[in-house]
């Protein structure tokens, strides 16, 4: 285990005094993907739509961990990316402006599965998560973590993206 | 409009192609073709894949530093239009293009250019080492034209000579 460590970093040392700054797949990334490769072995997202009971993480500070769809207000097979959905907290924080078992509305910001952008390509995300909004639609929280999708300036959520951190 | 490049096979990606993949730490991943996704998706590593630019970049077997690559280097500053700056650009592309592919042309050229001497070498060895196997070595000192024709300049010089004094 070790030989073989020993050498893959000497093959990464070779990489990089030849590629030098002129490949467009820097070395840092290589390291990225491993990392990301060992949180897929341990996680895979289900990449189907967001219907009833899809589990969802809540990436904002309202309070809520964890909250299940249970009303998609779009579309006839479920909700998709930037889709407005109902949810029902399963987990919350103590203390937060969000108690377990009550029901919000959330703008679904990631979603596992592949969404066709305007121009014809795909995006599609690491999880599934959901910023909790009230019926005027505006965010509960006060902050968005992770990157979120620009189609949410389409579906008229700017508060969102204002919040985010990253814009994909 | 921005011609992005391919994570896993380097290769251009045009506006409405492929698919990007957005890590939680908000790292794109764009591939130009569901071929790089999946590859992608079954965590193989370019630089061991070698259909890839990773691979032949760091094999040598494409060029890997020189000055054509730095025009289409990413550049996050905008430029402000000027037609005839535009107009230049667009003639130089032309230019750059053919002189890149030159130089790749010659840089294949000069890593292929002791192979055929080298193949001839290797035949010849292995001529000589296995023709046992074709013919039987009886036959071929009766017959010998199926052995390599070696130094026969000196046997017509000889018979040459003999005519002379005839």
């Amino acid at each position: 285990m070790a030989a073989s460590s020993s050498s893959s970093r000497l093959v990464r040392a070779v990489g990089r005094s030849l590629f030098s700054g002129l490949c467009n797949n820097a070395d840092g990334l290589m390291r990225s993907t491993h990392k990301m490769m060992c949180n897929h072995l341990l996680f895979q997202q289900q990449r189907t739509f967001i219907q009833m009971r899809t589990s969802l993480k809540v990436v904002d500070n309202s309070g809520a961990k964890r909250v299940a769809c249970i009303q998609a207000l779009k579309g006839k097979k479920g909700a998709r990316l930037g889709d407005t959905i109902v949810c029902s907290v399963k987990e919350a924080q103590p203390g937060g402006k969000v108690k377990k078992g009550e029901v919000h509305y959330g703008v679904v910001v990631r979603a596992a599965m592949p969404r066709g952008r305007c121009d014809g390509s795909e995006v599609k995300f690491d999880d599934n998560a959901v910023v909790l909004i009230n019926k005027h639609g505006e965010p509960i929280g006060t902050r968005v973590f992770g990157p979120v999708p620009h189609e949410l300036r389409k579906k008229k959520h700017v508060k969102i993206l204002s919040l985010a951190e990253h814009i994909a | 409009m921005r011609l992005e490049k391919c994570w896993f096979c380097s290769s251009t990606v045009y506006p409405g192609h492929g698919i990007q993949f957005v890590r939680n730490d908000a790292k794109i991943f764009r591939f130009c073709r569901s071929k790089c996704h999946k590859n992608f998706k079954m965590k193989r590593n370019p630089r061991k894949v070698k259909w890839t630019k990773a691979y032949r970049r760091l094999h040598g077997k494409d060029m890997t530093q020189d000055s054509t690559f730095e025009f289409e280097r990413k550049r996050n500053r905008p430029e402000r239009y000027d037609r005839n700056v535009t107009e230049n650009t667009l003639k130089a592309i032309k230019k750059i293009d053919k002189i890149r592919v030159d130089r790749e042309e010659r840089h294949i050229a000069k890593r292929m250019k002791g192979n055929k001497a080298k193949e001839q070498r290797e035949a010849t060895k292995e001529l000589e080492q296995s023709i046992h196997m074709v013919k039987a070595p009886s036959v071929l000192f009766k017959e010998p034209s199926l052995t390599l024709p070696t130094k026969v300049k000196v046997l017509q010089k000889q018979s040459e000579e003999n005519r002379m004094e005839e």
